[in-house]
């Protein structure tokens, strides 16, 4: 079970930043700096929040009713309080464009979308297995 | 004491911030919780399969979680965006934008939590067919963010709009009303698109070879049962982008609050109902699919009659706006 879920998670984060990493090098090298690293620290944070949920799932078994409840609600809040990080920081500081990092926020789950729509349109294509 | 214009902005901004944070919070935690719940039932079912249904729950609450990750961008936006030129309008807009958010984020945080549900569920009925349930389930639960994303647009515009030389009076009711519209409206289709995605990987899980029909029957479904929040969203942009003339009466002012209260409460039921049409066609066709036409017709034509009272409250709401 912890092989599926670490495979997975594996390869979206893969995808993700590599992505992140081609579309904000265009951005930076055509002179849109901020877009760029905007777009890379919200898929950076988007990533370690995918890593976090993945992670946590298989800690959160074999505990008590209790112990899994309170680790669940640390670990959401966590959660949360990590992905406000790069909003502020973008909100304070005008090196990082707010919209690109709001974008980047959500790469983890662009990349789920794209690789199982390319598996809808196209049935025999290799994907998440 | 005295209160300036900057302090009532920063007060409405925070208010506006909870809220949108808050209330956000509330649908996508009970999705998530769902599918949790259903991926129990599936491992304790078909433990063997748990590497596969632990991977489909993590994809399925990594999308779910969309809807309240919305909410956090607006709530920060919010909390830290710098206000140049405060204004009581400006007060209004900031509270409004949180309040569109954070209802909008409720149904469709539900809603998404379905389709993950079921597609864990189906998979420890049909393990051949995990990779078709999990690419059905995330279809559906994309669409389902629709009325979310609506409603962050609404946030955004109320944030980030040009408040020119507007009248604070009826305009700050305007914007308010425009918040509470496309909010509300929002939680019926949300939670209805949920529905439909929910019955389809159920219906995929019990009978694989009717995937096609199925997930098309869905996303028709799914596309008719974001009308009213497609409604609730027409109302907030005539709201927003409308200007209105200057008055000292509170009735035009509470015209225009009471008409996105219409068309929010109103887009709310025939959401939900559209949902349960849906449901219902798309269940139907996994298990008779040599009657998908006909289902399908039945399906549209009770969406149209489920929709007609979100019309009753569009057009009550227009006469409040340009009538009153």
């Amino acid at each position: 079970m912890k092989e599926a879920v670490s495979r997975t998670q594996k390869r979206y984060a893969s995808w993700a930043l590599t992505a992140a990493i081609l579309i904000g090098l265009g951005f930076i090298l055509t002179g849109y700096k901020p877009v760029g690293k905007g777009l890379v620290l919200g898929t950076l944070f988007s990533i370690i929040n995918f890593i976090l949920i993945a992670q946590s799932l298989p800690l959160g078994l074999g505990k008590s009713k209790r112990k899994t409840f309170l680790f669940s609600l640390v670990s959401i809040f966590l959660r949360y309080a990590l992905m406000a990080i790069p909003l502020v920081i973008a909100v304070k500081y005008d090196q990082f464009n707010l919209i690109a990092v709001i974008c980047g926020l959500f790469a983890i789950q662009l990349v789920i979308l794209a690789d199982h729509l390319f598996k809808f349109i196209r049935p025999g294509s290799p994907g998440t297995g | 004491m005295t209160v300036d214009t900057q302090t009532i902005v920063s007060v409405a901004a925070y208010a506006g911030g909870g809220l949108a944070m808050g209330l956000g919070a509330i649908g996508a935690a009970i999705g998530e919780g769902y599918t949790a719940a259903r991926a129990n039932l599936a491992v304790s079912r078909s433990p063997e399969n748990s590497g596969e249904i632990f991977k489909n729950m993590l994809v399925g609450q990594a999308v779910a979680e969309s809807a309240s990750i919305f909410a956090l961008v607006i709530a920060i936006l919010l909390l830290f965006l710098d206000v140049p030129q405060p204004t009581l309008l400006k007060a209004a807009a900031l509270f409004a934008a949180g309040i569109s958010m954070g209802l909008g984020a409720i149904g469709s945080g539900v809603g998404s939590g379905y389709p993950g549900g079921e597609a864990c569920f189906g998979i420890s009925r049909q393990p051949a067919a995990a990779s078709q349930l999990t690419t059905n389930m995330l279809i559906g639960s994309a669409v389902c963010q629709t009325p979310a994303i609506f409603s962050m647009v609404v946030a955004l515009i109320l944030m980030f709009l040009n408040l020119g030389n507007s009248a604070v009076n009826p305009t700050w009711a305007a914007y308010l009303g425009a918040g509470i519209s496309m909010g509300l409206a929002a939680i019926g289709s949300g939670y209805g698109g949920g529905l439909a995605a929910g019955a389809s990987c159920a219906g995929i899980a019990r009978q694989p070879k009717t995937a096609a029909n199925v997930t098309t029957t869905m996303l028709v479904g799914q596309a008719v049962s974001q009308t009213p929040s497609i409604f609730g969203l027409l109302i907030s942009f005539i709201l927003m982008f409308k200007t209105f003339p200057a008055t000292g009466s509170i009735s035009a002012a509470m015209a225009l609050l009471a008409a996105g209260i219409c068309m929010g409460f109103g887009g709310i039921g025939p959401g939900i109902g559209n949902g349960m049409a849906a449901e219902g066609a798309v269940r139907w066709v996994a298990r008779n699919v040599e009657s998908a036409g006909d289902l399908m017709r039945i399906m549209l034509v009770g969406q149209a009659v489920s929709q007609s009272t979100a019309i009753y409250a569009m057009v009550v709401s227009l006469v409040l706006i340009f009538v009153l």
